[in-house]
């Protein structure tokens, strides 16, 4: 699993790139906490669209992420989200209290 | 209902096995030409239960991990993640969603998400002689698609 960051604006986007497992899982949340107090100003924006899979494990990386950023005051966003990935958030009804922007289409060019 | 076609696996309880347990299982399932979307579910299942072994079933230990497959008669699969780890106690208990022994990477939805994701889960286990997990899942196929 690589994680990526650029500006956007006014926001900071992160990318998830590759698997994101119980392997992966670990080195995922010490990134993305490093990331967060590195840029303690910027909106937060977690870009999926160049995630290949993603099971329980990513429920948990979404919600410490959403905790550090709630404990900052600041918001999460989770964007462009595979529907896989959608599925597993979706059975731990997780999309009712991270907002989720819409999903990338199937087959639309990653960004990078 | 008769079994088509078999294979087992058996690994490490380390999590770098993790991916290679769901992407075979999901290339010997792919002989029932599912749909992308089953085949994720079932990559998500063979993850989530593989990784319930490695965590809660070996927990800090080293162990030995089966997996097993069958493709059955009807385009049923069937799919079995057996550890001789610590067992579960109560496994209504395990069941419930946020529920977890785990450490802070950890949700406590595996078994929901299991659950989810298949159309039936058996959860059979004893204490100090480990867990097997059995998913059973019809797989549709591309054919049914509109």
């Amino acid at each position: 699993m690589q994680i990526l960051h650029e500006r956007e604006g006014t926001s900071l986007v992160v990318y998830l790139v590759d698997e994101l497992d119980q392997h992966s899982a670990r080195s995922a949340i010490e990134a993305l906490d490093r990331i967060v107090t590195l840029y303690p100003e910027e909106t937060i924006v977690l870009d999926l669209s160049r995630l290949t899979f993603m099971d329980s494990s990513g429920l948990a990386v979404a919600v410490n992420l959403h905790r550090m950023l709630r404990d900052t005051g600041r918001t999460l966003t989770i964007r462009h989200t595979p529907s896989q990935a959608m599925r597993v958030f979706r059975a731990a009804h997780l999309e009712k209290q991270i907002h989720f922007e819409p999903a990338q289409k199937e087959g639309s060019p990653c960004r990078h | 209902m008769q079994t088509l076609n078999r294979m087992t696996l058996r690994f490490d309880s380390r999590s770098v096995n993790e991916a290679f347990a769901r992407m075979t299982v999901a290339a010997f399932v792919a002989q029932l030409d599912p749909t992308l979307e089953e085949l994720n579910d079932i990559k998500t299942v063979v993850s989530e239960a593989v990784t319930n072994a490695i965590v809660h079933g070996y927990r800090d230990q080293m162990g030995e991990i089966i997996v097993s497959a069958r493709l059955l008669e009807g385009n049923f699969a069937e799919i079995k993640v057996k550890d001789h780890g610590c067992g579960i106690a109560d496994i209504e208990q395990a069941r419930q969603p946020l529920f977890t022994t785990g450490d802070s990477e950890r949700s406590g939805m595996g078994f929901t998400i299991m659950e989810s994701f298949s159309d039936k889960l058996k959860i059979r286990s004893a204490v100090g002689r480990g867990t097997t997990v059995t998913m059973i899942r019809h797989i549709k196929g591309r054919e049914d698609v509109i």
